[in-house]
């Protein structure tokens, strides 16, 4: 074992504190005794109890749930084709303009995506609920779907393709049987970063919310203004592994991607 | 016709009754301002082992890539069987291609990627597997059946891109480098394995290839290329032993150039005979040509080294220059000899090392004669 110099523990220390203690502390009063939040009271699960009695919390969780999944699933979709064909199309005049317009909402503020997308919702006359919200996170979450597939799609040996046409494969044919199985690990490690992206969305969420679909992050950001509830620590703790469990499993099948890739590399040479 | 003698050689670009399988008609392929294949016309027979030789960039590929549909011509035709092949996608043409890279599916099995191409054809279920195992036999690859591309060695691999492509039975095979990432010994006997299977299976291969003594080795015919042109279309033999320009004489092989004019023929010389004269001092170099070039033209002598004889001694020969060993090559079976014969011009001489190391008499600065006779060389215009 490589022991840590004093230095090293320390700014170790503080570190990771600076990171997680705020968490640390809220996961810690969600098991509180007492109704006041920063008294403790006693070990107890009483909070994790009442909030599944709490019908508008566990609506808002359904609700969040159905917007991520249909949305990640739809990013995933839309992100990939975009991916494939920024890949495939080769050079032509605008190339660096379409990805860069690909790329472009990853770094646009999200007060101002929201704000667009709640003028357009309005302009073409779509109610606000549950679609909305979806179609929304969508939008967002289709550019690192994108991002990660093509990283992907770039190292992917195009002759793999060309075989498969030649053996008498359709391009669709062989883009679903052969580049797709290969490509695999990529596209599911983008579902869920598009997935976790749309659970905890705040911002985007509250400009295309309508009043009967309000999600959960809404939720708690309009239950903390009336004073935080221990019931809201517990349901954040439960956020918080849920996103923990999203991005280390996108993380883990990040990880197999590259060791495939590697071995791909190797079965080519 | 050839077949009628079973005797007869194999040679159906030589017979006006044989149509071609394949018909390259004034074929232009350029990328933006970049010509790579230049107004090409090219006639391939079925049964031809057709090596495409030439250096990286010469247009070699993307001929081949013509063929099996991942480029279209910018100008001209291309027909196979008669039939013009430009809009037709590669999925539809009876032509597979092996791949440089393989190409082999990293996440199917060794019987899956053979098996890949037939379950699209419109082979009933119950026949593929048994033309599966066929090609495993014939590729010896039995063993490997169940195993993943990435668990083969690079030999394997190889036989399993061949079994691939040759699954479907296709009428033309492409092989793109078949054998360019195989050590030297493995792709010597890879290289005698292709020509079995080639025979037994009765395909046209077309192989596109930058080692000329691959395409020497296996080929029936040999198409050098440069700058997206045609140099030469020939057999083996003809393309060593006659080439047509100083270009193909140097690509193929070692040779020996001389610079030179042709003199005025002599009063008594044959019809056949050309004097070319390279040096103001040295007598002239004695050839032939079947149609000899005009007095006073320039030309190109060409001969190679082992047809050069080095001794101590003065011999009698059409032609004997002397000149002094600068360097000696020793490769084992033979030693090819430097040897000035006039300040600046080193002609290459190569001798069979029948006798052991000891017992050589010829050594550095020794001076020797070189001689060879007046058929031994060619007489090269371009």
């Amino acid at each position: 074992m490589r022991r840590f110099s004093w230095f090293n523990a320390t700014s170790l220390t503080f570190g990771f504190a600076f990171l997680y203690l705020p968490m640390l502390i809220l996961i810690i009063y969600s098991f509180n005794e007492s109704r006041l939040v920063t008294v403790w009271a006693g070990f107890s699960t009483k909070w994790y109890g009442e909030l599944f009695q709490n019908e508008q919390f566990l609506d808002a969780a359904w609700v969040t749930v159905k917007v991520a999944f249909w949305s990640s699933t739809i990013a995933t979709v839309l992100g990939t084709m975009a991916a494939y064909i920024m890949v495939r199309a080769g050079r032509f005049r605008g190339r660096g303009l379409f990805s860069g317009m690909i790329y472009a909402p990853l770094v646009m503020p999200e007060v101002i995506t929201g704000l667009s997308l709640l003028l357009f919702f309005i302009a073409i006359g779509l109610d606000r609920g549950v679609l909305t919200i979806v179609l929304a996170h969508t939008t967002f979450a289709m550019c690192y779907v994108s991002v990660v597939v093509t990283s992907r799609l770039v190292s992917f040996d195009q002759s793999l393709e060309e075989a498969a046409l030649d053996l008498g494969c359709t391009p669709f044919d062989a883009f679903r049987s052969v580049t797709l199985p290969i490509i695999m690990p990529a596209v599911i490690s983008g579902w869920l970063l598009a997935f976790t992206l749309s659970l905890d969305d705040l911002v985007i969420a509250s400009f295309t919310s309508g009043p009967s679909s309000t999600t959960l992050p809404i939720k708690i950001f309009s239950a903390v203004r009336l004073g935080v509830t221990p019931e809201i620590n517990a349901l954040s703790t439960i956020m918080i592994g849920l996103v923990t469990l999203g991005v280390v499993s996108a993380s883990l099948v990040s990880r197999a991607t590259a060791k495939k890739a590697r071995a791909d590399e190797q079965a080519a040479g | 016709m050839a077949h009628a003698n079973p005797d007869a050689v194999f040679a159906p670009w030589d017979d006006p009754v044989e149509k071609p399988l394949i018909q390259f008609k004034n074929v232009t392929k350029r990328f933006g301002d970049f010509t790579a294949i230049d107004d090409l016309t090219l006639d391939i027979y079925a049964k031809e082992f057709f090596a495409l030789l030439g250096p990286s960039g010469c247009g070699k590929t993307t001929l081949m890539r013509m063929l099996g549909g991942f480029e279209t011509p910018t100008e001209g035709t291309i027909l196979l069987d008669g039939v013009d092949i430009g809009p037709v996608p590669p999925n539809e043409r009876p032509v597979n291609m092996m791949f440089q890279s393989y190409a082999l599916f990293p996440h199917l099995s060794v019987w899956d990627n053979i098996a890949f191409g037939l379950k699209r054809s419109d082979m009933p279920k119950d026949q593929i597997g048994d033309r599966v195992e066929q090609m495993l036999k014939l590729t010896q690859l039995g063993k490997f059946a169940g195993r993943k591309p990435h668990q083969i060695s690079g030999g394997q691999r190889q036989r399993v891109a061949l079994a691939r492509s040759l699954a479907k039975a296709p009428k033309l095979l492409l092989l793109d480098e078949p054998l360019g990432a195989l050590d030297k010994k493995l792709r010597h006997e890879t290289q005698f394995e292709l020509m079995d299977i080639q025979e037994s299976t009765g395909t046209t291969f077309v192989i596109v290839t930058h080692d000329q003594e691959e395409a020497m080795t296996v080929a029936t015919r040999v198409a050098v290329m440069t700058e997206g042109k045609l140099a030469q279309v020939a057999t083996p033999e003809v393309i060593y032993e006659a080439p047509n320009s100083a270009y193909v004489a140097d690509f193929i092989g070692d040779v020996n150039l001389i610079e030179g004019t042709v003199e005025v023929p002599a009063k008594r010389a044959s019809e056949t005979s050309v004097a070319i004269k390279w040096s103001a001092t040295a007598p002239a170099i004695n050839a032939s040509a079947d149609t000899p070039p005009p007095a006073a033209s320039s030309v190109t002598f060409a001969i190679r080294p082992e047809k050069v004889a080095i001794s101590s001694t003065k011999p009698k020969a059409a032609n004997v220059l002397e000149g002094k060993i600068l360097d000696i090559a020793y490769l084992g079976n033979i030693s090819t000899y430097h040897v000035e014969v006039a300040p600046g011009l080193i002609i290459k001489a190569q001798a069979t090392n029948a006798k052991r190391v000891s017992r050589r008499n010829l050594t550095w600065e020794d001076h020797v004669y070189l001689s060879w006779t007046d058929t031994a060389g060619v007489v090269l215009t371009a």
